[in-house]
Formats: structure tokens, C-alpha cells, sequence
């Protein structure tokens, strides 16, 4: 079976944030021009061996946009968000095919360099993984090794004040990133990635480790990163993926089964499996 | 949970369904009452309406304690806010009918016999769309909803109709203006059944559909959040 098509970004009144032209555009004008999608990925399928966890999916997401990936523990959207920064090529059984792009790049051209993937697709993890290193050194790693070359504290300091972390951390910047709370180390993953200065931000359940109190904040960041960057999450919290994001994508045992405005999903979806996902008949 | 919840939610249809049953036994009972003149009727439908001023608190409290506990999304949250609105139309409904029965308890007979043929007509069909209203939503059937609003010019040109030869007669004569006054009363609270009757057929196609259908003459508003 071929899952659904993609969905037409302008005519589901995804808001854009910059036309053609280069103009803001009013965010709250749902009709407005909508910007080209920043992933795309037509007919892709991943393997484990013969095992396909995603097959032949098709979708776009858009610029600026947070899109949220909900289905059941197995139904392959932690595999297709690793598939987009290619944190997949790790495991050596794992095979793509189909074409999955990055503003109009082949993400898996011969020629693709991974690691420069990576600097502008960040990625945030289902547990907080801080270095074993201070606060500072946490956020300022990633670009020193990448030859960063302008004031090194504003950019820690930009970094973390996006993250939200900021005034929580500013008179112990060095520190051990271990001191911080469960909450304050995703945030500080979070700015480790910002600090790359990325174009996307993957978000793998990054809150599933953490209070609820830790976890509002993190779903109020979301709120405000996605002014910057797109953001993709992979989240089980239905609520979570209701509250925070702009659009939804359903997946069930490996195909998409709907994928559109947030709003839509959570009050009358189109399919009668994506209906009875979000009511908890399955899953 | 899940089909613990599922089973609320369809207890929850029930309760509304037999309120709806019974508010439309009460619009039936008070149309009686006026028409064939029965006191004992009319006490009997207003002497009903605690009933269901008791069974509406109760059924909003459960919409709430749902809403609160699960969280509900995709059509079990419309459910839940089709029946919220839904009983506060029945139970509008039902004031209304106390209104008509109230009425009859002292409407002079020889007014009524003027406008009884008008008044009739009107709460037949008023009856009408209050019975498909609620077999609509009893079924969740979008076609029979439909069918709700169609009598609804019908019961407005009536009304109408109801005003006209009233003012014609207090043209003419200023006795017996009260009894005037109450059949216009009659005629104004079998106007606003219809309109409820109508806010709930709207409220199953919203159950039904997720469209929101409110004031647009039954063409869907954009109903993005």
C-alpha cells in the first residue's frame, strides 16, 4: 500500500514566515504564501535487513514549522527522524530507498558529507546526554571543533539564553553539566545544538525522561525555537504532540498513515486508524 | 481506561438521548395543553421541568469530569462538546414548553379559537424538527439534521403570520388585547423551540463531520483553530 501523498502545505494553512520575495509574512494569515518544504521525502523506505521499518512514505515539512511524528513503539518514526541527520548509518544493516532531501539535496548522495549534515540538522535525544565536561564547555564544544571563529561567549551565551537556560546557569557556567536537574541538561543539550547555529532540530521524545514541571518548559522552548528553526519531534505524548506542534504526522507500522495540520488531527481526522490512534482504541 | 472511558462516553449518549426523549415529551404535552385547552396537561409539563434542570447540571458535571480525566481528542471530544451544547439547548427547550404550558392555563378560549388552526400548523411542525433533531442525534445521522432545518422557514412564516392578524385585531379592537398577548407568547416560545431545535441539528452535524455549520445557511465555516 502507498502511504498518503503529501500534504499541500498552503492548502492545509500552514502559515509562512518568509515569501519569495523575501517579506515577512503576517504568521496569523493562514493562507498566506507558504514557504517550500525544508524536508522532503518521496516514496522512502528503510530496511533493517529485509525488515522495512518505514515503507514508501511521502511527505514534506515545512520551514519554521514544528511537525510532530506520533504513532505506536514500533511504527518506524524514531527510524525515519534518524534518517534525516543520518544517525541510521550507524547500524549496518540499515538500507534506504526512495529520495529523501534536504532543501532540495539528496541526503544520501555518494557525495553527501554526513557530518556537515549533521551541523545543519541537529539533533536532541530521548535521554539528556551532557558531556562529562563544565556547562561552558558543553555548548562551546561543538563549534570550537568546527573552527568557530567569532566571540565564543556570545555565542554561549546567545545559545543558552535560547535554550531557556540562561538565568538558571549564568553565575555557574563552570561547572559540571552533571550538577544541573534531568530538565536543565535537556535544555542544555538543546543549546548545545543551537550552538551549531542548525537549520532543523530533531527532537527524539526529548521529554519523556523528564517531570512535567521540566517537561512545560521544554514544550514552551519548542514555542519559541521554532521562530528559528524547524523543528521535527518524535513524541508517544499525543497531548504533548496537540499542544506544541503546527503539524502531525500519524504512522502506523511503518507507513504514514495522515499527516497534516495539528488542529485537524486531534479533532477530525481522516482515517478511521489515525481516529482510533488519538481515541486510544489501539496502540 | 480505554474502554472503561468508551463506556462513560456512551452511557453519557444515553443520558442525553433520554433527556432529549424526555424534553420532547414535554413540547408535545405543552402544545396539547394549549390546543385542547388542558390544565391538567400544562401542570403536568411544568411540574417536569425541575426534572430536567436536575438531569441538565448533572449531565454538564459529567462533560466536565470527562473532559478533565481523559482528555479527550479526535470524536470523543466532539461528543463530549456536542452533548454540552446539546443540553443546554434541551434545556432551554424545556423552558420554552413551560412558557406554552403556562399559557394554556388561562388562555381565553374564544381568542384561541381564532389562531388555533395557525398555531396548530406551527407546532406541528415545530415538532416535527425537534423529533428529527433528536432522532439525529440519537443515530448520528448528518442527513436527518438536515432535515431539521428545513421546516424552519415554515415555522418562521407562521410566526409571522401569528403577528400579523394579531396587530390586524388590535387595529380594530383593544378588548381582549391579554389574550392576544399570550397566543403571541405561544406562537414566540414554539418559534424559539425551532431555533434550539435547529442548534442541535447543527451541533450532530459538528459530532457527525467536525464542521462547524453555524450560521452559514448549512455551508461549513473554516473552523481551524
Amino acid at each position: 500500500m502507498v502511504s498518503e501523498t503529501r500534504l499541500d502545505l498552503k492548502e492545509a494553512g500552514v502559515p509562512a514566515r518568509i515569501s519569495p520575495s523575501g517579506k515577512e509574512q503576517d504568521a496569523l494569515s493562514p493562507r498566506a504564501e507558504v514557504s517550500e518544504a525544508v524536508i522532503r521525502a518521496d516514496g522512502v523506505t528503510i530496511r533493517y535487513g529485509e525488515f522495512a521499518a518505514v515503507r514508501d512514505v511521502t511527505l514534506d515539512i515545512p520551514d519554521r514549522q514544528v511537525t510532530a511524528i506520533i504513532g505506536p513503539s514500533g511504527c518506524g518514526k524514531s527510524t525515519l527522524l534518524r534518517a534525516i541527520n543520518r544517525m541510521n548509518d550507524f547500524i549496518p544493516s540499515m538500507s534506504l530507498s526512495g529520495l529523501l532531501t534536504y532543501r532540495g539535496a539528496d541526503i544520501y548522495a555518494p557525495k553527501s558529507d554526513p557530518v556537515d549534515l549533521r551541523r545543519r540538522i541537529g539533533m536532541v535525544f530521548q535521554k539528556p546526554n551532557p558531556f562529562p565536561k563544565t556547562i561552558f564547555k558543553n555548548v562551546a564544544w561543538g563549534a570550537t571543533i568546527n573552527g568557530y571563529r567569532g566571540d565564543i561567549h556570545e555565542l554561549v551565551e546567545r545559545s543558552l539564553r535560547q535554550a531557556a537556560l540562561w538565568d538558571e546557569v549564568k553565575d555557574k557556567l563552570h561547572q559540571s553539566a552533571f550538577a544541573l536537574s534531568g530538565g536543565q541538561q535537556q535544555r542544555l543539550c538543546i543549546a548545545r545544538a543551537i550552538a551549531l547555529q542548525p537549520d532543523v532540530l530533531l527532537m527524539d521524545e526529548p521529554c519523556s525522561a523528564l517531570d512535567p514541571i521540566a517537561t512545560a518548559k521544554i514544550e514552551d522552548l519548542i514555542g519559541e525555537l521554532k521562530a528559528h528553526y524547524t523543528v521535527i519531534l518524535v513524541t508517544h505524548n499525543m497531548q504533548q504532540a496537540a499542544r506544541v506542534s503546527d503539524l502531525t504526522a500519524f504512522m502506523y507500522m511503518g507507513e504514514l498513515i495522515e499527516f497534516d495540520v495539528t488542529y485537524r488531527i486531534f479533532t477530525k481526522p481522516s482515517k478511521q486508524r489515525t481516529q482510533d490512534y488519538i481515541t486510544g482504541r489501539f496502540g | 481506561m480505554t474502554t472503561h472511558f468508551v463506556n462513560l462516553l456512551e452511557e453519557l449518549r444515553r443520558r442525553a438521548a433520554r433527556m432529549a426523549s424526555l424534553v420532547e415529551d414535554m413540547v408535545q404535552e405543552a402544545c396539547e395543553s394549549v390546543i385542547d385547552a388542558n390544565e391538567a396537561l400544562a401542570g403536568r409539563v411544568i411540574r417536569r421541568d425541575n426534572d430536567v434542570d436536575t438531569e441538565e447540571v448533572a449531565v454538564e458535571s459529567e462533560v466536565i469530569r470527562l473532559m478533565a480525566l481523559y482528555q479527550p481528542v479526535g470524536s470523543d471530544l466532539r461528543l463530549l462538546c456536542a452533548v454540552l451544547k446539546i443540553n443546554n439547548d434541551l434545556e432551554r427547550i424545556a423552558d420554552c414548553a413551560v412558557n406554552v404550558a403556562e399559557r394554556a392555563r388561562h388562555m381565553e378560549r374564544g381568542t384561541l379559537a381564532r389562531h388555533r388552526a395557525t398555531v396548530t400548523e406551527m407546532a406541528t411542525f415545530v415538532r416535527t424538527m425537534l423529533r428529527n433533531a433528536v432522532q439525529s442525534f440519537a443515530v448520528e445521522d448528518v442527513d436527518m439534521a438536515r432535515k431539521a432545518f428545513a421546516e424552519e422557514e415554515h415555522v418562521d412564516a407562521l410566526y409571522e403570520q401569528i403577528i400579523k392578524q394579531i396587530v390586524a385585531e388590535g387595529a380594530t379592537s383593544s378588548e381582549g388585547m391579554a389574550a392576544r398577548l399570550d397566543v403571541l407568547s405561544v406562537a414566540k416560545n414554539l418559534e424559539r423551540i425551532a431555533d434550539h431545535a435547529t442548534n442541535i441539528a447543527e451541533d450532530v452535524i459538528f459530532l457527525a463531520t467536525g464542521e462547524i455549520v453555524r450560521h452559514t445557511d448549512g455551508v461549513p465555516l473554516s473552523s481551524e483553530g
